[in-house]
């Protein structure tokens, strides 16, 4: 990283000290969720008692509250600035800048991400302390769920660089941003294990990078999956980082092209 | 009641006004229709998956849980479609735009909420409909005049209550002047609780679902529909609380215009 991308990430995580209150009020929307689809899920294991796809209660709770810390990382303010700097036309300041717009947009997410993190560690204590403890990873387990839940940021960062640039298209972003997150919650598999899908939406779901962003982390850290097939997953993550990092700079290059700033 | 279809009429053409607005910019409507659809579907599919798992939530049987899903996809559908002007309230007053409001006569509050319109709305409220004609057939009801009129009373109160609510935590912006509708914003996330019978959650949750009334947008009238025991007891009353709900929204947004004096330029 270089100073000046030190610098962006330095400046976002001020913004984030600066709106604390509305950042804090945007990432209310995935608390929230996590607190309905807990408790049905507790419904649904008799209290408690039972499991669910053979998953016990303390498992799926320990599953959506990954849920609950990657459906939170990367999604506050980085969503909005994307969008907001083509709409507004900003972006054509930024094109005359001598910096990658890419890697530069990467270094301010992560100063949001700064952020996020202190939320879930606050959010979710409030929700283990609601809900109960849930059985901690060890060993070679433990380290592969940090590279899992550290390759989301790159990954989701991925998917909404992409999505944000859908504004050189559209005149707003708010439908492109909504879109985004149910596909999220539908096909990552932040409301239900991926197991319990029918056959062809699980296999429309491998197909997708999404499971990567909550499916993956959250199955490394139950220790559902052995090491070798941990490995393979969290391989894919890295491999779908890979197609969408080159694939945003593809459509960028088409973007831009077509992108005309008013006259200001 | 003929200045009541006055003001009704004029609400409606200051909508299809805002109709050709969206018209305007055809592709962005579209994407927000297939946004809220999308964002159901992932509702629908969670209810599904929990469904296949077991027959019922506690009390509540598979038809009569998608039954409150749908009567809260009706309210913010019909919420959006006729009312999201309501969720510019924040901006009108920060930056001093009810000024020339104020000098119309017409109900500033309605001229606010009926200023723009929201293309998912539409997309929500049929889907709202066809889940809720569905789920009609499903449940255990005992389907005759009376109970289709009831049902109908209750499905509009429950609306009366979601746009009351929605009225009511914008309003507060008169107090806070930021223009941002962010507080508002999370009274209705925290809706997102209320898609569900309210009995899967601990008492707290329950109680703040109550005093902020979302629980009767669909839980408590379907309690009454259902005939769920004290839920349905309290359900029935829900007509009460629709109307105890706009009269305060109203009252409420009253004493913020009496506070609301402007800007500076």
């Amino acid at each position: 990283m270089r100073a000046h991308h030190r610098t962006l990430t330095r400046l976002a995580w001020g913004t984030v000290l600066a709106y604390r209150a509305d950042f804090v009020l945007q990432l209310l929307g995935v608390a929230v969720q996590t607190v309905a689809v807990i408790a049905v899920w507790r419904v649904v294991t008799a209290g408690g008692t039972g499991s669910a796809a053979g998953l016990t209660w303390d498992q799926l709770k320990a599953y959506l509250l990954i849920a609950f810390a990657t459906g939170t990382l990367m999604s506050g303010f980085t969503d909005w600035q994307l969008a907001e700097r083509v709409l507004s036309g900003n972006v054509a300041l930024e094109l005359v800048k001598p910096v990658d717009y890419q890697l530069a947009r990467f270094a301010e997410a992560l100063g949001y991400v700064a952020g996020e993190v202190v939320v879930v560690l606050a959010m979710g204590t409030v929700l283990l302390v609601a809900f109960g403890g849930v059985p901690v990873p060890g060993g070679a387990q433990a380290v592969l769920f940090l590279i899992s839940l550290l390759a989301v940021i790159p990954l989701k960062f991925g998917l909404i660089y992409l999505s944000g640039m859908a504004c050189f298209w559209t005149e707003s972003y708010y439908g492109v941003g909504v879109a985004r997150v149910a596909v999220t919650n539908i096909l990552s598999g932040a409301l239900v294990p991926i197991a319990l899908y029918p056959d062809w939406l699980q296999a429309l779901c491998r197909l997708s990078p999404f499971p990567g962003i909550v499916s993956t982390p959250a199955l490394v850290f139950l220790g559902e999956v052995g090491v070798a097939e941990a490995v393979r997953l969290i391989a894919w993550q890295f491999v779908w980082i890979a197609v969408l990092w080159l694939g945003a700079r593809t459509v960028w290059r088409l973007a831009v092209t077509r992108f005309s700033a008013h006259g200001g | 009641m003929r200045e009541a279809a006055a003001l009704a009429r004029i609400y409606l053409r200051m909508l299809l006004g805002y109709v050709r607005a969206v018209l305007e910019y055809r592709t962005d409507a579209l994407i927000l229709v297939l946004a809220s659809v999308l964002t159901q579907l992932a509702g629908i599919v969670f209810l599904t998956t929990v469904f296949a798992q077991v027959p019922a939530l506690g009390d509540w049987q598979r038809w009569e849980v998608i039954w409150i899903f749908a009567m809260v996809v009706l309210a913010e559908g019909i919420g959006s479609l006729c009312f999201e002007g309501t969720w510019h309230l924040a901006l009108y007053i920060n930056l001093g735009g009810l000024d020339y409001l104020m000098v119309r006569p017409y109900p500033v509050a309605l001229q606010v909420m009926g200023s723009t319109l929201g293309p998912n709305g539409f997309s929500n409220a049929v889907l709202g409909l066809a889940l809720l004609g569905v789920a009609a057939t499903r449940v255990d009801v005992d389907w005759g005049p009376v109970t289709v009129g009831w049902a109908v009373l209750l499905m509009l109160s429950g609306v009366l209550v979601k746009l009351a609510i929605s009225l009511a935590s914008n309003t507060t912006a008169f107090w806070l002047r930021s223009p941002s509708s962010s507080p508002a914003g999370t009274v209705h996330t925290l809706g997102d609780l209320a898609r569900y019978p309210i009995t899967v959650y601990s008492t707290g949750v329950r109680a703040v679902l109550v005093v902020i009334p979302l629980a009767f947008v669909g839980y408590f009238p379907a309690a009454s529909l259902f005939g769920k025991g004290t839920a349905g007891t309290i359900g029935a009353f829900t007509p009460l609380v629709a109307a105890a709900c706009i009269a305060g929204a109203w009252a409420y947004f009253r004493a913020g215009m009496r506070r609301y004096d402007s800007v500076g330029n």
